[in-house]
Protein backbone atom coordinates (compact mmCIF):
# COMPACT_ATOMS: atom_id res chain seq x y z
CA UNK A 1 0.00 0.00 0.00
CA UNK A 2 1.05 3.52 -0.85
CA UNK A 3 0.65 6.01 1.13
CA UNK A 4 0.70 9.70 -0.98
CA UNK A 5 1.39 12.38 2.03
CA UNK A 6 0.76 15.94 1.43
CA UNK A 7 3.25 18.55 2.28
CA UNK A 8 1.84 22.35 3.81
CA UNK A 9 3.74 25.08 4.57
CA UNK A 10 3.59 27.78 7.11
CA UNK A 11 1.80 29.50 4.37
CA UNK A 12 -0.78 26.68 3.08
CA UNK A 13 -2.71 24.66 6.58
CA UNK A 14 -2.53 21.03 6.12
CA UNK A 15 -6.28 20.72 4.82
CA UNK A 16 -6.57 24.11 3.01
CA UNK A 17 -7.06 24.36 -0.40
CA UNK A 18 -3.78 24.55 -2.25
CA UNK A 19 -2.12 27.81 -2.90
CA UNK A 20 -2.85 29.57 -5.79
CA UNK A 21 -1.01 28.43 -9.03
CA UNK A 22 1.47 30.97 -9.57
CA UNK A 23 4.10 29.80 -8.01
CA UNK A 24 4.43 26.92 -10.28
CA UNK A 25 7.90 25.43 -10.80
CA UNK A 26 8.51 26.26 -13.97
CA UNK A 27 11.74 24.41 -14.68
CA UNK A 28 13.43 21.87 -12.72
CA UNK A 29 16.94 20.94 -12.76
CA UNK A 30 17.65 17.09 -13.68
CA UNK A 31 21.44 16.98 -13.87
CA UNK A 32 22.18 16.15 -10.34
CA UNK A 33 20.20 14.50 -6.94
CA UNK A 34 21.59 14.82 -3.45
CA UNK A 35 21.15 12.80 -0.61
CA UNK A 36 19.87 15.95 1.90
CA UNK A 37 21.12 15.58 5.27
CA UNK A 38 18.61 14.39 7.79
CA UNK A 39 18.07 14.58 11.84
CA UNK A 40 15.80 11.40 13.11
CA UNK A 41 14.25 10.93 16.47
CA UNK A 42 12.25 8.34 18.12
CA UNK A 43 10.10 10.15 20.24
CA UNK A 44 8.30 7.01 21.20
CA UNK A 45 5.00 7.65 19.90
CA UNK A 46 6.61 9.04 16.46
CA UNK A 47 9.39 9.22 14.40
CA UNK A 48 10.62 12.94 13.53
CA UNK A 49 12.37 13.66 10.29
CA UNK A 50 13.98 16.62 9.12
CA UNK A 51 15.67 16.97 6.22
CA UNK A 52 17.55 20.10 4.91
CA UNK A 53 16.08 20.85 1.25
CA UNK A 54 16.90 24.59 0.67
CA UNK A 55 15.26 25.59 -2.52
CA UNK A 56 12.16 23.45 -2.80
CA UNK A 57 8.59 24.38 -2.86
CA UNK A 58 6.31 22.28 -1.25
CA UNK A 59 4.21 21.27 -4.31
CA UNK A 60 7.73 19.67 -5.39
CA UNK A 61 8.15 17.34 -2.74
CA UNK A 62 7.09 14.05 -2.77
CA UNK A 63 6.67 12.24 0.21
CA UNK A 64 5.77 8.16 0.04
CA UNK A 65 5.50 5.39 2.72
CA UNK A 66 5.26 2.29 0.85
CA UNK A 67 6.40 -1.22 2.53
CA UNK A 68 7.97 -0.15 5.79
CA UNK A 69 9.92 2.44 3.59
CA UNK A 70 9.64 6.31 3.60
CA UNK A 71 10.79 7.94 0.28
CA UNK A 72 11.37 11.18 0.00
CA UNK A 73 11.63 13.03 -3.78
CA UNK A 74 11.90 16.53 -4.13
CA UNK A 75 11.84 18.45 -7.80
CA UNK A 76 13.67 21.45 -6.94
CA UNK A 77 12.90 24.92 -9.10
CA UNK A 78 15.95 26.38 -11.39
CA UNK A 79 16.69 29.38 -9.55
CA UNK A 80 17.43 32.12 -12.09
CA UNK A 81 19.63 34.70 -11.18
CA UNK A 82 20.90 37.88 -13.19
CA UNK A 83 25.16 37.23 -14.64
CA UNK A 84 27.68 34.77 -15.09
CA UNK A 85 29.28 32.78 -12.05
CA UNK A 86 32.31 34.56 -10.65
CA UNK A 87 32.10 31.97 -7.72
CA UNK A 88 30.85 28.79 -7.75
CA UNK A 89 31.10 26.47 -4.06
CA UNK A 90 27.63 24.66 -4.75
CA UNK A 91 25.56 22.98 -7.03
CA UNK A 92 21.84 23.22 -7.30
CA UNK A 93 19.75 19.94 -7.81
CA UNK A 94 16.91 17.73 -6.93
CA UNK A 95 16.87 15.46 -3.33
CA UNK A 96 16.16 11.91 -2.95
CA UNK A 97 16.47 9.93 -0.22
CA UNK A 98 14.77 6.99 1.61
CA UNK A 99 14.20 4.99 5.02
CA UNK A 100 13.35 1.66 6.27
CA UNK A 101 10.93 2.05 8.86
CA UNK A 102 9.65 -1.36 9.08
CA UNK A 103 6.17 -1.99 10.92
CA UNK A 104 4.07 -0.84 13.21
CA UNK A 105 3.44 2.03 11.68
CA UNK A 106 0.39 4.50 11.22
CA UNK A 107 0.60 5.47 7.46
CA UNK A 108 -2.67 7.22 7.48
CA UNK A 109 -1.52 9.65 10.25
CA UNK A 110 2.19 10.96 8.21
CA UNK A 111 2.52 14.32 8.00
CA UNK A 112 4.99 16.21 6.34
CA UNK A 113 5.52 20.35 7.06
CA UNK A 114 7.96 22.23 4.82
CA UNK A 115 9.55 25.74 5.95
CA UNK A 116 12.16 27.35 5.68
CA UNK A 117 13.78 25.30 3.69
CA UNK A 118 13.53 22.09 6.53
CA UNK A 119 11.46 19.46 5.51
CA UNK A 120 9.83 17.89 8.95
CA UNK A 121 7.92 14.22 8.57
CA UNK A 122 6.03 13.02 11.73
CA UNK A 123 5.63 9.20 11.73
CA UNK A 124 3.37 7.92 14.03
CA UNK A 125 3.34 4.56 15.97
CA UNK A 126 0.62 2.33 16.11
CA UNK A 127 -1.42 2.95 18.94
CA UNK A 128 -0.78 -0.67 19.82
CA UNK A 129 2.67 -0.55 19.41
CA UNK A 130 3.54 2.28 21.59
CA UNK A 131 6.02 2.08 24.55
CA UNK A 132 4.00 2.06 27.45
CA UNK A 133 4.73 2.82 31.12
CA UNK A 134 2.87 0.42 33.27
CA UNK A 135 2.14 0.85 37.11
CA UNK A 136 3.38 -1.52 39.07
CA UNK A 137 0.69 -1.76 41.76
CA UNK A 138 1.49 -2.23 45.54
CA UNK A 139 -0.40 -5.36 47.84
CA UNK B 1 32.21 12.15 -10.88
CA UNK B 2 31.71 12.87 -6.83
CA UNK B 3 29.79 15.90 -6.70
CA UNK B 4 30.32 17.62 -3.80
CA UNK B 5 28.29 19.49 -1.81
CA UNK B 6 29.09 21.51 1.31
CA UNK B 7 27.37 20.64 4.62
CA UNK B 8 24.22 19.95 3.52
CA UNK B 9 24.10 16.73 0.73
CA UNK B 10 25.75 13.81 -0.44
CA UNK B 11 25.63 12.37 -3.71
CA UNK B 12 23.37 10.26 -4.85
CA UNK B 13 26.00 7.05 -5.71
CA UNK B 14 26.29 7.32 -1.95
CA UNK B 15 22.38 6.12 -1.58
CA UNK B 16 22.92 2.41 -2.01
CA UNK B 17 25.70 2.11 0.63
CA UNK B 18 23.54 4.45 3.02
CA UNK B 19 20.49 1.94 2.51
CA UNK B 20 22.26 -1.08 3.42
CA UNK B 21 23.86 0.46 6.97
CA UNK B 22 21.03 2.66 7.64
CA UNK B 23 19.02 0.76 10.19
CA UNK B 24 22.04 -0.78 11.42
CA UNK B 25 23.84 2.00 12.53
CA UNK B 26 21.06 3.80 13.99
CA UNK B 27 21.66 3.56 17.78
CA UNK B 28 25.60 4.09 16.94
CA UNK B 29 25.45 7.22 14.93
CA UNK B 30 27.51 9.72 17.18
CA UNK B 31 26.07 13.10 17.75
CA UNK B 32 27.40 15.66 15.00
CA UNK B 33 28.77 19.25 15.88
CA UNK B 34 29.44 22.29 13.22
CA UNK B 35 27.27 21.68 9.83
CA UNK B 36 26.52 18.20 8.92
CA UNK B 37 28.77 15.61 8.18
CA UNK B 38 31.55 17.32 5.83
CA UNK B 39 30.86 20.94 7.77
CA UNK B 40 34.77 20.58 8.34
CA UNK B 41 36.22 20.63 4.39
CA UNK B 42 34.53 23.99 3.77
CA UNK B 43 33.84 27.35 4.85
CA UNK B 44 30.05 27.54 5.63
CA UNK B 45 28.01 28.37 4.29
CA UNK B 46 28.81 27.90 0.81
CA UNK B 47 28.04 30.59 -1.62
CA UNK B 48 27.47 30.52 -5.46
CA UNK B 49 28.35 34.45 -6.73
CA UNK B 50 27.04 35.84 -9.82
CA UNK B 51 28.11 39.68 -11.34
CA UNK B 52 26.23 41.47 -13.83
CA UNK B 53 26.75 45.17 -15.17
CA UNK B 54 24.58 46.17 -12.55
CA UNK B 55 25.09 43.95 -9.27
CA UNK B 56 26.86 40.90 -8.04
CA UNK B 57 23.92 38.53 -6.29
CA UNK B 58 25.23 36.19 -3.34
CA UNK B 59 23.52 33.31 -2.72
CA UNK B 60 24.31 30.88 0.40
CA UNK B 61 21.82 27.97 1.61
CA UNK B 62 20.46 28.01 4.95
CA UNK B 63 18.09 26.09 5.55
CA UNK B 64 15.88 26.61 8.99
CA UNK B 65 17.20 29.79 9.33
CA UNK B 66 14.67 32.58 9.59
CA UNK B 67 15.26 36.58 8.61
CA UNK B 68 16.31 37.43 12.22
CA UNK B 69 18.82 34.77 12.20
CA UNK B 70 20.89 36.26 10.05
CA UNK B 71 23.09 39.41 9.95
CA UNK B 72 24.50 41.01 6.99
CA UNK B 73 26.76 43.56 6.49
CA UNK B 74 29.07 45.18 3.65
CA UNK B 75 31.66 47.05 3.86
CA UNK B 76 33.67 47.85 0.73
CA UNK B 77 35.03 44.61 -1.10
CA UNK B 78 33.59 42.65 1.40
CA UNK B 79 30.45 40.88 1.97
CA UNK B 80 29.95 39.28 5.54
CA UNK B 81 27.25 36.90 6.57
CA UNK B 82 26.79 35.88 10.30
CA UNK B 83 24.30 34.05 12.23
CA UNK B 84 22.90 30.93 14.12
CA UNK B 85 21.10 28.25 13.52
CA UNK B 86 20.29 26.39 17.11
CA UNK B 87 20.77 23.05 18.13
CA UNK B 88 17.59 21.14 16.78
CA UNK B 89 16.69 19.85 20.66
CA UNK B 90 17.16 23.29 22.21
CA UNK B 91 13.37 25.32 23.00
CA UNK B 92 11.66 23.73 20.48
CA UNK B 93 10.41 20.10 21.98
CA UNK B 94 11.11 18.61 25.36
CA UNK B 95 13.87 16.03 25.37
CA UNK B 96 10.95 13.84 27.18
CA UNK B 97 8.31 12.70 25.14
CA UNK B 98 4.74 12.46 25.93
CA UNK B 99 4.80 8.93 27.33
CA UNK B 100 7.73 9.59 29.62
CA UNK B 101 10.09 8.03 27.70
CA UNK B 102 13.36 9.71 26.47
CA UNK B 103 14.08 11.03 23.24
CA UNK B 104 16.39 8.59 21.03
CA UNK B 105 18.23 10.24 18.22
CA UNK B 106 19.37 7.57 14.86
CA UNK B 107 20.63 10.34 13.32
CA UNK B 108 22.22 14.00 13.81
CA UNK B 109 23.70 14.87 10.08
CA UNK B 110 22.46 18.57 10.21
CA UNK B 111 24.94 20.77 11.92
CA UNK B 112 23.96 23.71 14.07
CA UNK B 113 26.03 26.35 15.52
CA UNK B 114 27.00 29.82 14.61
CA UNK B 115 29.01 30.63 11.59
CA UNK B 116 30.78 34.07 9.93
CA UNK B 117 31.80 34.06 7.00
CA UNK B 118 33.73 36.93 4.96
CA UNK B 119 33.08 37.23 1.02
CA UNK B 120 35.06 39.17 -0.73
CA UNK B 121 33.45 41.22 -3.51
CA UNK B 122 35.32 41.82 -6.68
CA UNK B 123 33.98 45.54 -7.07
CA UNK B 124 33.10 48.41 -4.86
CA UNK B 125 29.40 48.06 -4.12
CA UNK B 126 26.68 50.58 -3.07
CA UNK B 127 26.44 49.37 0.61
CA UNK B 128 23.26 51.64 1.29
CA UNK B 129 21.69 50.11 -2.09
CA UNK B 130 22.03 46.61 -0.95
CA UNK B 131 19.52 43.84 -0.79
CA UNK B 132 18.67 40.56 1.16
CA UNK B 133 16.10 38.03 0.53
CA UNK B 134 15.42 34.41 2.66
CA UNK B 135 13.19 32.40 0.95
CA UNK B 136 12.74 28.70 1.76
CA UNK B 137 16.74 28.42 3.20
CA UNK B 138 17.88 30.26 0.45
CA UNK B 139 19.65 33.40 0.97
CA UNK B 140 19.73 35.94 -1.93
CA UNK B 141 22.08 39.00 -1.49
CA UNK B 142 22.00 41.95 -3.97
CA UNK B 143 24.84 44.09 -4.09
CA UNK B 144 24.31 46.91 -6.58
CA UNK B 145 27.81 48.25 -7.79
CA UNK B 146 29.22 51.32 -6.72
CA UNK B 147 28.56 53.64 -9.48
CA UNK B 148 32.40 54.22 -10.49
CA UNK B 149 32.49 50.07 -10.76
CA UNK B 150 29.53 50.01 -13.33
CA UNK B 151 30.62 49.99 -16.98
CA UNK B 152 30.25 53.08 -18.58
CA UNK B 153 29.42 53.86 -22.28
CA UNK B 154 31.36 56.61 -23.50
CA UNK B 155 30.20 58.61 -26.41
CA UNK B 156 32.21 59.44 -29.23
CA UNK B 157 31.98 63.52 -30.01
CA UNK B 158 32.20 64.49 -33.56
CA UNK B 159 34.46 66.95 -34.08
Amino acid sequence: MTTQIQTTTAETPPTGAPPAATSQPAQTVREITYQPNVDIRDRGSEVVFDADIPGAQAEGIDVTFEEGVLAVQVSVPARDLPGRPIRQEYGIGNYRRSFRLGEGFDASQITADYRRGVLTIRVPRLAAVRPRKVEVRAG
Amino acid sequence: MTTFRAGFALPLEELRDEMDRLWSSLTAAPPLHGWGVRGDAAAFPAVNVRESDQAITVEAELPGLDTGDVDITVSGEELVLKGKRPAPDQGVEPQISEDGGTVTWHRRERGFGGFERRIPLPTLVDAAGVTARLADGVLTVTCPKAAEAQPRRVEVRSA
